[in-house]
């Protein structure tokens, strides 16, 4: 298949989530909600179940979960409670709410509370002390109670064997998508920066294995590219989520290619894999334990700055001329690790722009303006 | 024979022109208060024409920029970010500029600018506090023109805090000022304190160094400059010219692009 046509396909599934899941459901699959970050979508794979992530959206308002949550929440949280009040999400077979920001945690029991018996809710801790033996411990702990949920939800037990698997297709996947993120930014003429969101994105909605395997195709024919000779800009994305297509629409319009990203729904939550022999839940609790440079993890080095330090090698290293930041309106830990980042970005002499961005947002005029004018800057 | 160029500012609250003659003089400007998906964009360019005696054909060059840029297809031969066109019109005014403050309408931006290029800037985000729309929201509940609130802020003798930046609350305090009989003129010279600090916390992002020039319609209030400059510490420069910067800078650019296609 040409590079097109699949680009095509990706951008389907990502417009159109509903249809995808309807369509699970329409072929006897049971769908676990994931809401982010960090879940151990693994374990979904090994029940023989569907994980499908929940972003927000770039479509609907917040009428319903108004109820339920004060103004300052994210939208992002905002409307995945509004998709599950408004009969969006009544076909998932349960939904799994890590808590790992201060606006995630209140909303699990929000989330608990608005489905009552009409949803199983699987309340997840992560632990912010993830490397000693005693988080670890915890983060075991706290999966194997998501997967013992997760067993009733399924009516099955899941095997050792059968979670080495799922962490085989999810390493395959994480590790296509990160191929694809270098392949996209190597190649800006052939993935816009719609279609690169749209490809990153469907994955969180897609059944794993089938979307590696599209991607694969995907990279292979990118890989067989002449070398690009991009006249345009390139720069990194940073922040929680850049998903609009109308806002990345105006980086294709202004010649801005995205050479890569610290984008948490992008890169940020793949950047690391699980091992595929030994115990299963061990692994995954490691790979969590190795997770890092994130906003949403703890540091215990925090003083070094470390996070912004690898932001600003990925920015070097990806050949982008500046970063672009999306700020998630009212997201504290985001907020809070801005001037740590700002000041690495000054000391490099990377240029860099704020957007204030949330998913109500239907006019992106002021962003056209500040992107526009930060390209010329570049 | 001499080169002409047309600028055009599409705002969101007014729309500029101006037509310069071989990149440097002025041969004519218009202004019209209405802008973006209004007739103002047209008819500000009638104006323009008009008054320097030419058409849309003897101009060489037509650039725009603003929040309406990009409906002038057919009309303009190019279009800018308006942040670009500011620091260079500012440049234009001040060969000596560093920081050019713009509060527009709808939007408050911080420019730095480094040998008449802009190299670094900050704009608020999608909120009216600071902005020109703030200002208006005030003097309409104050009952006052918004072209006066400079004098009538000058005359001010006691300190009334306005503390909320956002428009809505700041409205309520001012309605609470109002029915507690405070002086008009106290409250309108906290509204401008307000807008100085709101728009000062967003300058230090960038970095403030002289010299500090002030553009966009809210640079004619005497009151908020000055609350502006003490909230800084440097003296703001401003000039008559300064609500028509932005088409200023996109003529100038239209020159710079009308010299390099035809050197080419
Ligand atoms: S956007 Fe920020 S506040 Fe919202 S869920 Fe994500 S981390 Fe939490």
């Amino acid at each position: 298949m040409s590079i097109d046509v699949l680009l095509k396909e990706f951008q389907e599934v990502s417009e159109h989530p509903y249809k995808v899941l309807s369509q699970y459901k329409a072929e006897g699959k049971k769908v676990i909600g994931v809401l982010p970050y960090y879940a151990p979508e693994e374990l979904v794979i090994a029940a023989g179940m569907v994980p499908m992530g929940i972003w927000g959206s770039n479509k609907k308002t917040i009428a319903l979960a108004k109820e339920y949550c004060a103004t300052f929440y994210c939208t992002i949280a905002q409307l995945a409670l509004e998709m599950l009040l408004d009969g969006t999400m009544d076909q998932l077979d349960g939904i799994i709410t890590p808590t790992i920001c201060d606006t995630l945690r209140p909303m699990s029991q929000n989330i608990r509370v608005a489905m009552g018996d009409k949803l199983p809710c699987i309340f997840l801790a992560h632990p912010q002390y993830r490397r000693p033996a005693f988080g670890m411990q915890f983060t075991v702990d706290q999966y194997t109670n998501v997967k013992k949920e997760l067993e009733k939800i399924a009516g099955a037990e899941i095997t050792d064997e059968a979670l080495r698997g799922a962490i085989k297709t999810m390493n395959a996947s994480r590790a296509a998508r990160r191929e694809f993120v270098k392949l996209a930014g190597q190649h800006p003429e052939a993935v816009s920066a719609v279609l690169r969101s749209a490809v990153l994105r469907s994955a969180w909605f897609m059944e794993k294995a089938e979307h590696t395997a599209k991607l694969q195709q995907l990279n292979a024919e990118l890989a067989a590219l002449p070398a690009s000779n991009w006249k345009g800009k390139k720069v990194l994305t940073s922040g929680i989520i850049c998903d609009n297509p109308k806002l990345l629409q105006i980086f294709d319009d202004n010649g801005i290619a995205i050479a890569a990203d610290d984008v948490a729904q992008e890169s940020r939550l793949i950047r690391v894999d699980a091992a595929e022999t030994g115990d299963p839940m061990m692994a995954l609790a490691q790979m969590y334990a190795d997770q890092d440079y994130d906003v949403l993890l703890f540091d215990e080095k925090s003083s070094e700055n470390r996070r912004a330090d690898y932001v600003v090698k990925q920015v070097k290293e990806s050949g982008a001329q500046g970063l672009i930041l999306f700020m998630q309106q009212f997201c504290d830990p985001e907020e809070m690790e801005y001037p740590y980042l700002k000041k690495a970005l000054d000391a490099a002499g990377i240029p860099h722009v704020k957007l204030g961005v949330d998913q109500q947002m239907r006019d992106f005029g002021q962003a056209s303006t500040a992107i526009q004018a930060f390209a010329d800057v570049l | 024979m001499s080169i002409y160029t047309l600028g055009i500012d599409i705002g969101s609250t007014a729309s500029k022109c101006v037509m310069l003659k071989d990149g440097r003089d002025i041969v004519s400007k218009s202004l019209i208060a209405v802008g973006a998906g209004t007739s103002g964009p047209q008819r500000a360019i009638a104006q323009v024409l008009e008054s320097a005696g030419m058409k849309r054909e003897d101009m060489d060059y037509v650039l725009a920029t603003g929040y309406g840029r990009n409906s002038l297809e057919g009309v303009a031969d190019h279009q800018m970010s308006e942040l670009s066109c500011h620091g260079k019109g500012a440049a234009f005014l001040f060969p000596e500029v560093h920081t050019v403050i713009d509060i527009g309408g709808q939007d408050v931006k911080v420019l730095q600018v480094e040998n008449g290029v802009m190299t670094n800037f900050v704009m608020n985000d999608k909120c009216a506090a600071g902005t020109g729309r703030f200002l208006d929201v005030m003097a309409r509940v104050l009952e006052v023109k918004v072209e006066d609130l400079g004098t009538l802020g000058a005359q001010s003798t006691k300190y009334v805090g306005i503390s909320s930046t956002c428009t809505v609350f700041a409205e309520s305090e001012v309605i609470s000022q109002l029915a507690m009989d405070t002086d008009k003129r106290d409250i309108i010279n906290g509204i401008h304190k307000s807008v100085a600090s709101r728009v000062a916390g967003l300058a230090h992002r960038v970095g403030i160094r002289d010299q500090v020039v002030m553009t966009g319609g809210v640079a004619q209030n005497t009151g908020v400059v000055k609350a502006l400059e003490e909230a800084l510490g440097h003296t703001i420069h401003t000039s008559p010219l300064t609500q028509y910067n932005g088409a200023l800078g996109a003529a100038l650019f239209g020159y710079q692009r009308y010299l390099k296609e035809h050197q080419a």
